[in-house]
């Protein structure tokens, strides 16, 4: 090809000459004169050479252009390169084709990186989307348009798109932190609301339209978050004053339960309320566990209990009132707290004194009094024994007073089982007073205070009684005078004028004849029961707690003399008990003397002397005993050396005795007796009494 | 019988209780023991250094006392509380109430219950774990005939000695009622009831000097086998006194058992061989309690007045804890090579 735009060349070349040789001949033909010639052909060179210089300056421009093009795409394409963080390409080496050709390839990179860049910025532009989505989100929509991301175009390198999608990356992670922060503050909100009994739907509308909306997307605005927080934090600080409130409520009801004894049923209304008592904030999730409503009930209770405490609690007081008088009128104890109770009492009933105040201080006083009972107790259990016995021995006076009494009436024969048991406790009673006075005496000095039963001074009871006992023992011995110097008279008498019938024998007879005629203190019935109603009672009062403390050597009489009943159908006929007011007592020599005296009557014949016996009996009033309440009475003798059946052995141990132990005799015979309750020597020991049911 | 030269009474505690002593036990892991006393206090003991680890005060006398492990006990009350006693902190408190004084207390093992027995004629079962509380730890209230005056366990059976001479027979797994009801074939008040350590039946003493051993199994073949016999009796001019039987102690090997009882003296019999295996020389006053310890070494004595003739001077309260030597408790297998029941 190049060989043939050669010879075209040279062809040209040839057809130039050709032509000029033409030329030449036709002007030598023509004749033209040399000088045109010349200029003829210089013109022609010109204009060649015109036409010449005219392409060479096409041609220059035009390679200038192309040089300029392929510097152009160079620079642009190493802008991209660099804005690409890529290794620009060095073009050092020249292409054999020219600059075209190399315009051609630079124009194609450019190309190429072009649609890279595009690619890149497309990238950026997701990216850079979502960022400012992203962002604006954070921001709220307030200020939407105020924060722009710009695409920085000189800066498209791998990098920083890295650099961007890890922010990217990261405020995604931002989104959905607080996406479950919102979420979490949501929960927190409903279970407090739910708790406080408010409506959730409504405070979270409150603070932003979205979040009450279960479904849809929440806002996660700064702003909306603040608002949560500042939310949940206020509505938390409502629960725990609330918290605070029902958990004073729930100690003061359950103080109150304790005190009253609540039953199970009304306090299991307020269970759940107690059972928070310790709880802390977060524990607290029962639904309307704080709500007004609930609050508002429990106080309600709350002030039922109290208004029902202080009536109750009034009523407490005047039980406790009563259980302490009972205390000490059964251990015959005088209190000045009693009398200081009472106006207490008033007090409290017109309200000036706190019933609470009032209720612990009667607790301590009959705390008190217990104890103190509890060291009186074995004495008393002595005295209630002697007051017994000192009934025992006024009755028995006034039986022997009657002159009718072996009167073969009904029921005589359980009357003279009772006297003969009778005379057999009042042989006892001088002892009795005895060991009471040193027991006495050993407590007050140990006690350093004065022993009183009911107020009066024991020790004063038991010298006034012996001393009484005293004034009976001389009576008895001048009746005993006068009856011998009857009996020198009687004897006397006979001497004189003859005998008599024998005295024993009108004595048998007597006995015949009806009671109810007889005697001028035979007592109806039905009447003296009603007298003497008072003092039966209180004897049986004491018999529990003596046949349990009773020493078994004591009751084996018990057990050979008359039965329960017996006791009963006599009562009429005792004397009203010395008991309640004074007693007196024979000293040890008295004691004595006394039972010398008895035995004495009993050695000698004492049937026979009977009848001389009333004789002088009734003549001889003595004088009255014991002052005070007596004064209906016709005064009392003695007991006279009577006959008695004869004197059966009251021999203990062996008779009566199952050849068991003592201490085992002890447990059997309250069994057998007419107590049918058998006590452990724990159960006794303890004072534990069988309630009655 | 097998009289041997009487030997010391054995050692003596030292800081015995100042009034009566209502029971002692010894623990079933260790040499401590456990006494209950009128004097309102429970002492523990470490018998084996004669010193006292412990003293718990209580609002009343003292009627029984248990061990629930070597770190803790409970006691039953006069003043009708049941208490948990904590050894290391020397701490107590109240598990519950009867509505009387409570007489005895038991502890189960296989039930992981306590039982406790009291006179206002309930036996009331305790669950120990639970929170402090009556409502808490009260497993059961289950009423009895009379006053419960004794109760012995061994595995899951529980009988229960009441006054007017009832025993009660119960299941721990069945509580609502008795398995048996029995009447105590002993003529007079009943003091003591105590389980065989084989679970097949159980010894009872009477206030009248005599013991019955009793079997759980109704059939004749087993009911042929229960018998009674006398105990601690004296005979003085022609008349026998008869002393209360207040304590009787299983040995936990040999299966043979001691009684004491208010003549002051500690026999020790075999019950398979109906045989006397030893008597222990007198002590000052009455048998108040009994207990083996854990490896049956060591036996316990607590001679003390229990109050049978009222209020009386008597001798001081002492607790004895003397070794046992193996001839004075194993069973002499003579006649009938039978295990020891």
């Amino acid at each position: 090809m190049f060989k043939h735009q050669i010879n075209q060349f040279a062809h040209i070349e040839t057809t130039c000459g050709l032509l000029l040789d033409e030329l030449q001949k036709i002007w030598d033909e023509v004749g033209e004169p040399e000088v045109n010639r010349n200029t003829m052909l210089l013109e022609i060179e010109q204009k060649c050479l015109e036409l010449y210089r005219r392409k060479v300056d096409v041609a220059k421009k035009c390679r200038a252009q192309l040089q300029q093009e392929i510097a152009e795409s160079e620079a642009e394409l190493a802008d991209i390169c660099s804005a690409m963080g890529e290794q620009p390409l060095h073009f050092d080496w020249k292409p054999d084709g020219g600059l075209s050709k190399e315009l051609d390839i630079v124009i194609s990179q450019l190309e190429d990186m072009r649609k890279l860049k595009i690619n890149r910025k497309n990238q950026f532009v997701e990216v850079l989307q979502q960022i400012q989505n992203i962002s604006n989100e954070f921001r709220g929509d307030t200020e939407d348009n105020l924060y722009k991301v710009v695409l920085d175009e000189t800066d498209l390198s791998m990098r920083r798109l890295e650099e961007l999608r890890k922010q990217l990356l990261e405020l995604q992670n931002q989104k959905r932190n607080r996406l479950k922060q919102v979420s979490n503050h949501l929960n927190t909100l409903n279970s407090v609301c739910s708790v406080l009994g408010m409506e959730f739907r409504h405070i979270a509308g409150e603070i932003h339209s979205t979040l009450n909306d279960s479904k849809g997307t929440k806002d996660i605005s700064n702003h909306t978050i603040e608002k949560l927080a500042a939310a949940v934090q206020s509505l938390r600080e409502v629960k725990i004053q609330r918290m605070q409130r029902l958990q004073n409520l729930a100690s003061a009801l359950l103080e109150m339960w304790n005190l009253m004894d609540t039953p199970m049923e009304e306090q299991q209304m307020f269970q759940n309320v107690t059972s928070n008592i310790a709880a802390s904030e977060p524990e607290i999730t029962e639904t309307n566990m704080l709500s007004v409503n609930f609050l508002n009930n429990v106080e309600a209770e709350v002030s039922r209990l109290e208004q029902l405490k202080s009536s109750k609690m009034k009523e407490l007081v005047m039980k406790k009132r009563l259980e302490l008088e009972q205390i000490c009128s059964q251990t015959h104890m005088v209190t000045e707290a009693l009398s200081v109770m009472e106006s207490s009492v008033e007090a409290m009933k017109s309200g000036a004194v706190d019933p609470m105040y009032l209720l612990e201080e009667i607790e301590l006083q009959i705390a008190n009094v217990k104890e103190e009972a509890l060291c009186r107790k074995e004495i008393l259990e002595k005295v209630e024994k002697w007051l017994a016995a000192c009934q025992e021995e006024s009755w028995l006076e006034e039986y022997n007073r009657d002159d009718n009494r072996y009167n073969g009436g009904r029921g005589a024969h359980l009357t003279l089982k009772r006297a003969e048991k009778g005379r057999a406790l009042v042989n006892k009673i001088p002892a009795m007073v005895e060991v009471l006075t040193s027991k006495t005496k050993a407590w007050e000095e140990q006690s350093q205070t004065e022993f009183l039963y009911d107020g009066g001074r024991l020790l004063f009871m038991l010298e006034q009684y012996s001393m009484l006992r005293q004034e009976k023992e001389q009576e008895m011995q001048r009746q005993r005078d006068q009856k011998r110097i009857q009996g020198q008279l009687i004897a006397k008498q006979e001497a004189l004028f003859g005998s008599k019938p024998s005295p024993s024998k009108s004595g048998k007879k007597a006995s015949r004849t009806p009671t109810g005629v007889a005697g001028n203190r035979k007592v109806s019935l039905g009447g003296a029961m009603l007298q003497n109603l008072k003092p039966e009672k209180a004897a049986s009062r004491l018999q529990p707690s003596k046949s349990i403390s009773e020493d078994p050597g004591h009751s084996a009489e018990k057990y050979s003399s008359g039965s329960g009943k017996a006791h009963k159908n006599k009562s009429p006929l005792i004397r009203k008990p010395l008991s309640p007011v004074s007693s007196q007592v024979l000293s040890k020599a008295n004691i004595d003397n006394f039972l010398e005296d008895q035995k004495m009557t009993y050695t000698a014949s004492l049937q026979k002397a009977l009848s001389s016996t009333e004789l002088s009996l009734v003549g001889t009033p003595s004088k009255p005993i014991a002052v005070g309440y007596e004064e209906s009475r016709t005064p009392k003798t003695m007991p006279i050396p009577e006959p008695t059946t004869p004197p059966t052995v009251s021999v203990p141990m062996t008779t009566a005795r199952t050849p068991a132990t003592p201490r085992l005799a002890l447990c059997i015979e309250n069994n057998n007796n007419n107590q049918p309750t058998e006590y452990s020597f724990e159960e006794v020991r303890a004072g534990f009494i069988l309630p009655k049911t | 019988m097998t009289a041997v030269p009487p030997p010391a009474p054995g050692r003596e505690l030292a800081n015995p209780p100042s009034d009566g002593i209502s029971n002692l036990r010894f623990s079933n892991h260790s040499d401590h023991l456990l006494v209950s006393s009128w004097d309102k206090s429970v002492r523990l003991y470490d018998a084996s250094a004669n010193a006292l680890r412990g003293e718990f005060m209580h609002g009343g006398p003292v009627l029984d006392c248990c061990f629930h492990d070597d770190s803790s006990g409970f006691s039953a009350s006069a003043d009708n509380t049941v208490r948990r006693l904590v050894f290391s902190s020397n701490k107590e408190d109240i598990l519950g109430r009867h509505d009387a004084p409570v007489r005895c207390v038991e502890y189960s093992y296989a039930a992981g219950q306590l039982i406790t027995g009291s006179w206002d004629k309930t036996l009331k079962c305790w669950d120990p774990r639970g929170a402090s509380g009556q409502d808490r730890t009260l497993v059961g209230t289950y009423p009895q005939p009379e006053r419960v005056y004794s109760l012995s366990l061994v595995g899951n059976r529980l009988v229960v000695a009441t006054a007017g001479r009832h025993v009660n027979v119960y299941d721990l797994r069945n509580m609502s009622q008795p398995e048996q009801r029995r009447e105590s074939s002993l003529k007079y008040q009943t003091r003591c009831v105590r389980c065989y350590p084989n679970g097949t039946g159980y010894a009872l003493s009477s206030v009248e000097g005599r013991v019955a051993m009793e079997f759980f199994d109704l059939s004749e073949a087993s009911q042929a086998k229960k018998y009674a016999f006398k105990c601690h009796r004296k005979s003085e001019a022609g008349r026998d006194i008869v002393y209360p039987v207040n304590a009787i102690a299983f040995h936990p090997v040999y299966g043979t058992f001691a009684t004491g009882g208010c003549d002051g003296y500690v026999n020790v019999w075999d019950g398979n061989n109906k045989k006397r295996l030893y008597q222990y020389s007198k002590y000052p006053t009455s048998i108040a309690a009994l207990s083996f310890s854990r490896d049956g070494r060591l036996l316990a004595v607590a001679s003390s007045y229990t109050f049978e003739e009222g209020e009386k001077p008597h001798e001081p309260d002492a607790i004895y804890v003397r070794s046992v030597n193996e001839i004075e408790v194993k069973p002499k297998p003579k006649v009938y090579p039978n295990p020891p029941a």
